[in-house]
């Protein structure tokens, strides 16, 4: 026992420390690595105000705009070692500009011409933010770790699991001529059996749980599907969509049919996880006991787990409502604009939630019984 | 007739017919939610208000709203108040800090050609308005751990009323093990259903990775799935010792009074 216990401890100390290593190295790997991208990088070293003024737009909103001069050194390709200037526009608000500091790595175009000085000139094309996100990456990984052991490891694996499947499939589509709607219904059930087996193991939970989910998935898609074409999609707005080349429509529908995805498996797992537990202690419950238990655990989560999807798609609206608001465009079309498509994957995902608790009810009480039959 | 209304009324007739009395006040919430999270937005287009303070507020109202209105003011939706208090404190001062360093503010490459017609220079500090959508996408999924984490500890303890607050304390962790599982699945899900049209624009306009991963767009899309995962697994430790403390505080109380 104390040998089992010993080893544990020393495969735990092995686990952590090689977690250690690779933070380490990854850290370090992420701020030297210029050299491995194609355009060139460049890392202020000086910067310097040379104007300010405060603005007023046609709708009275007050700003400042600043012109900001800025040396940099770059520090990849041909040229590296050599100094750079910029000049830089930006505003206090910073909406679509920023201020950049001391220490800042950019991507930056090279122009042909050189100053006096035999310095270059160019322009700043983007920040480069891969050190920020490893390090977030990092600490999302070791708060999982710490606070969910297995399973917050298993939360990383379907996370990183599920996205290669997603990013998979996309490049599918994008290269073939294969429907949409086709594609994220296999996704659909690759995700569902991923994610709910690394969650809960192989058992019968599990499986009353991927035949709930997928039943109440498809049965929400359908109704999502059957209102659109019965209100002929009134009072839906692609604008927001409006950067993409491709049907806007079936791009929006698998983006429901995926997001309400999550939310649906929530429900299910937990449905039969209680119920599965309330047969494991009292093996000759009966089947209406099952139902009433279960059918006030589904009332309890129904509430929290809708309420988790709308946070999550109408937040991501906010700046762009604030922009609206502040350039004195009209409320309603405001709102319609910006929120409909937001408004209608979240009402879709609940319908999804609320339906997944009387099927997921009765798939657990199927399952209970043919464990039981056995 | 619209589209929305339509889903509205399904939503609102199935939670009626599902949840009986509890499905109503779900559905009234939704709403009162939806109120708040609106009235805050009107707020923030005022430059003078600090959007941070503002989600701060905000976040205080929502939580009332789910715990007290939901289930009712009593000691287990205190505690998970109280829990939720704290973690959006951290989470906030987290986020704010990360959304400064990598200069994630404001509008992504995709939105160039929609917010061309509009005037930017509108005043409002979009460094906090980015950290406000990322604490407002997670405040869902803390409020559910926290309510779910309180619930059952004080079950324990009333089934167990001898247990040591340290054993309370890894009962409640371990309570939320399995719902950080679920939740973070949740939210990583619903990411990438609203990100579906951005990672299809992605991949047709064949950035590489590196353009992909340096991009604000992408960045702020990964960094708020990881913000959102933090938060959930912060508010697992934080919960279970406020909620251990106080039920042994309260039990010593009893057990003196006797």
């Amino acid at each position: 026992m104390q040998n089992i216990l010993k080893k544990k401890s020393f495969n735990k100390a092995i686990f952590y420390t090689f977690m250690a290593i690779c933070f380490i190295a990854s850290v370090f790997f992420v701020y030297h690595n210029e050299a491995f991208y194609d355009r060139p990088i460049a890392e202020v070293i000086k910067t310097e105000i040379k104007e300010s003024n405060p603005v007023t737009d046609m709708y009275e909103n007050e700003d400042h705009l600043y012109t900001q001069l800025i040396t940099a050194v770059l520090k990849n390709g041909e040229k590296k070692g050599k100094l750079i200037h910029f000049t830089n526009d930006y505003s206090t608000s910073g909406a679509f500009d920023q201020e950049y500091h001391v220490g800042n790595k950019l991507f930056v175009s090279i122009k042909a011409n050189t100053d006096k000085n035999g310095d270059l000139t160019g322009t700043i094309l983007d920040v480069k933010r891969d050190q920020f996100l490893l390090i977030v990456a990092w600490i999302f990984i070791f708060a999982l770790l710490i606070v969910g052991k297995r399973q917050g490891l298993f939360s990383i694996i379907s996370l990183i699991v599920n996205s290669l499947v997603l990013s998979f499939a996309l490049d599918l589509y994008v290269n073939s001529n294969i429907n949409l709607i086709f594609i994220s219904g296999v996704c659909v059930l690759l995700f569902t059996v991923i994610s709910l087996m690394l969650i809960n193991g192989l058992n019968e939970k599990t499986y009353a749980g991927i035949v709930a989910t997928l039943i109440g998935t498809f049965i929400s898609l359908l109704i999502s599907a059957l209102v659109l074409w019965i209100t002929n999609e009134n009072g839906i707005r692609y604008e927001e969509m409006q950067f993409l080349t491709r049907p806007y429509r079936v791009i929006f529908m698998a983006g429901l049919f995926i997001g309400a995805l999550g939310a649906v498996m929530d429900v299910s797992i937990t449905m039969a996880s209680s119920m599965f537990a309330l047969f494991e202690q009292n093996q000759n419950i009966s089947d209406k006991a099952l139902r009433t238990s279960g059918m006030d655990i589904g009332k309890d989560v129904m509430g929290t787990i809708t309420s988790i999807l709308f946070f999550v798609y109408i937040s991501g609206s906010i700046p762009m409502l604030i922009l609206y608001l502040k350039n004195s465009y009209p409320l309603g079309q405001t709102l319609s604009m910006n929120l409909s498509l937001e408004l209608a994957r979240a009402l879709a995902g609940g319908i999804g939630v609320v339906l997944t608790i009387p099927i997921s009810l009765y798939t657990s009480i199927f399952f209970i019984n043919r464990k039981r039959a056995k | 007739m619209n589209v929305l209304v339509w889903l509205t009324a399904i939503l609102f007739i199935l939670m009626i017919v599902i949840g009986g009395k509890k499905g109503v006040r779900s559905f009234l919430s939704l709403f009162l939610n939806f109120g708040v999270l609106f009235i805050t937005i009107f707020l923030m287009t005022n430059p003078k208000n600090s959007p941070v303070l503002l989600t701060f507020i905000a976040c205080t109202v929502i939580s009332w709203i789910s715990l007290f209105f939901i289930n009712e003011m009593s000691s287990k939706t205190m505690t998970a108040f109280i829990s939720t208090m704290i973690t959006i404190v951290v989470l906030l001062l987290f986020i704010v800090f990360v959304t400064d360093k990598s200069m994630i503010r404001g509008f992504g490459e995709e939105s160039v050609e929609e917010i061309s017609i509009f005037s930017l220079n509108i005043g409002v500090n979009f460094v906090q308005i980015g950290a406000s959508v990322i604490i407002m996408s997670t405040i869902g999924a803390i409020l559910d751990v926290a309510i779910s984490i309180a619930t059952s500890m004080h079950e324990i303890l009333h089934h167990n009323p001898l247990i040591s607050r340290k054993k309370l304390f890894t009962s409640g962790v371990s309570i939320g093990k399995d719902i950080l599982g679920t939740d973070t699945n949740t939210l990583f899900f619903a990411f990438f259903g609203g990100y579906l049209s951005l990672l299809i624009w992605f991949k047709d306009l064949s950035y590489s990775i590196g353009e992909i991963i340096n991009s604000k767009v992408f960045a702020t899309e990964i960094i708020m799935i990881f913000c959102a995962g933090i938060g959930i697994a912060l508010i697992i430790p934080i919960t279970s010792s406020i909620n251990a403390y106080y039920l042994t505080k309260k039990r010593e109380k009893t057990e003196n009074a006797s």
